[in-house]
């Protein structure tokens, strides 16, 4: 291995420091140039303990994600127009 | 030469060799050096244990460290980021106009931010707007890191190497000012127009923007206004220093107080985002450099750059710029600074053109430290982003374009010197 390949090779290994705080800073750019974008965490409710599959298949249950979708469009209406969503 | 001389010269090159290569941190290679400093220091006679306990200046580090509270309660507050979603929602999608808008933006964030955290913010926005207009990111990148290098030069906050300076030497913010503000606007046009030229055929054409708030991506008002509030505090004490008992790094550290108190955050968690890295290096290196200055070497190198200076204002002064400005190219230019400042402020160098030397010290370390990918952490902040998001640039390409800067800037802060301080006439 030549010298210039081996300062590459130890250039290279070095990581980029914070890549923690990199990845926050790169979330808020998304989050305000792109689709802002939400996570909600859902436990599962009580009394409902033998339906376990099927509430962890919501999570990819178009008909559901479409379902909270309207209540979000619901929702912000609401906050814009004072006018109270339909329950 | 001594052999207590030999000694702490060593460890003083150890220490800043150690530090480039990064075979320890750098603040524990510093105080590594310390340590043996003191060592043998004490046990050769060459000062005393309360001597050594002046080595380190206190106002400095209390001056960093402010500044790095005022600083990071601003970063939290999402203040900088507005300004570089604003940068970018100026250019109205032309390529130019966002090429010219990155650079200011990187160096106006850089002249209150560190090096390394305005690289973080810069290349998180750089990335995002990039994917978003499916732009190559590399040409905003080398330019952003070039920026963050020169931004902040005029200003005694802009870079840890003003601060050393600026206490060590007792310069103030208007002196800085006074000094260099009229240099560092002419080093950012002629730096973005070179940098424009040489990138111009990869910039691409017009694209549509998306259209966005950038107020909006702050998610507490208020503590985007206080931090405003407290910035504007900072700099209206900082320009009026003169008219008050207290030095500069009483006002940070006053600035700090106000900022934690009013931003309601939690001091834990701003302590921990603190470059303490940065700190204890200063800290470790100023020991070694006040052990090398008890064994008199110091005072003999004034002597003798004296002479090769020919006791002239203008090669002292055109010999700092480009020594620090070559060393700070390979070496860390915190050390270069902490080295030079006793140098300078000898008796040889009295009857010098003090205000052009200790302005040539500040332009060359500030100006090298984007020559190569080995100058400083911000230029493997910007690669290792780069790689991070799957975009490779090559080392060669860096170095082609730091070179070019840096010979640049340094050219011209040559005239500029010769210029502004009169030095042909001296």
């Amino acid at each position: 291995m030549t010298s210039l390949a081996r300062i590459k090779k130890w250039f290279e290994s070095r990581k980029l420091k914070s890549e923690e705080r990199y990845d926050e800073e790169k979330k808020e750019f998304e989050m305000a140039m792109g689709e802002p974008v939400i996570q909600v965490k859902i436990t599962m409710p009580k009394g409902f303990e033998d339906q376990r599959t099927h509430f962890l298949n919501l999570e990819k249950d178009q008909q559901f994600l479409e379902e909270v979708n309207d209540l979000v469009k619901k929702r912000l209406t609401y906050e814009k127009r004072g006018v109270k969503p339909e329950s | 030469m001594d052999a207590t001389v030999i000694i702490f010269l060593l460890i003083f090159l150890l220490t800043i060799l150690i530090s480039a290569i990064e075979l320890t941190p750098i603040s524990v290679a510093a105080l590594s050096g310390a340590l043996l400093t003191a060592w043998f220091g004490i046990q050769y006679g060459v000062f005393t244990y309360q001597e050594a306990l002046g080595f380190v200046n206190v106002s400095i580090l209390v001056l960093v460290i402010g500044t790095m509270i005022v600083v990071e309660v601003a970063e939290r507050s999402g203040l900088f980021r507005v300004l570089a979603l604003y940068a970018i929602k100026f250019s109205g999608g032309s390529s130019a106009k966002l090429f010219v808008s990155i650079c200011v933006v990187s160096a106006l964030v850089s002249m209150f931010l560190s090096d390394p955290t305005a690289m973080l913010l810069m290349a998180a926005a750089i990335v995002t707007i990039a994917k978003v207009l499916n732009s190559d990111p590399v040409p905003y990148f080398v330019s952003a890191t070039i920026m963050i290098n020169i931004g902040g030069t005029s200003t005694l906050i802009g870079s840890v190497t003003n601060m050393i300076i600026g206490v060590e030497a007792g310069i103030g913010f208007l002196d800085f000012i006074s000094y260099l503000a009229l240099c560092e606007v002419a080093l950012w046009i002629l730096t973005i127009f070179v940098l424009y030229m040489f990138f111009k055929p990869r910039l691409g054409q017009w694209k549509e923007l998306p259209e966005y708030k950038p107020l909006e991506s702050i998610t507490n008002k208020g503590l985007f206004y206080k931090s405003v509030f407290v910035l504007v505090i900072l700099i209206v004490l900082f320009l009026a220093l003169e008219n008050l008992a207290v030095g500069p790094e009483g006002v940070a550290l006053a600035c700090a107080i106000l900022a934690l108190f009013l931003s309601k955050l939690d001091p834990a968690e701003i302590f921990k985002k603190l470059d303490w890295e940065t700190v204890f290096f200063i800290a470790g290196f100023m020991f070694i450099v006040g052990g090398l200055e008890k064994t008199q070497i110091l005072n003999e190198l004034s002597v003798q750059l004296f002479q090769i200076a020919g006791g002239s204002s203008l090669n002292a002064s055109l010999m700092t710029l480009w020594f620090s400005g070559l060393a700070s190219a390979v070496v860390s230019n915190i050390a270069i600074a902490l080295t030079f400042t006793p140098v300078i402020s000898s008796q040889a160098f009295s009857g010098l053109n003090l205000g052009a030397i200790w302005s040539a010290l500040i332009l060359g370390t500030n100006l090298g430290g984007a020559t190569t990918p080995f100058s400083g952490a911000v230029v493997i902040m910007a690669i290792g982003a780069l790689k991070r998001e799957g975009v490779s640039m090559h080392l060669g390409d860096f170095t082609k374009v730091g070179l070019m800067t840096t010979t640049l800037q340094l050219v011209f802060s040559t005239f500029y010197l010769i210029m502004w301080f009169g030095l042909l006439s001296v």
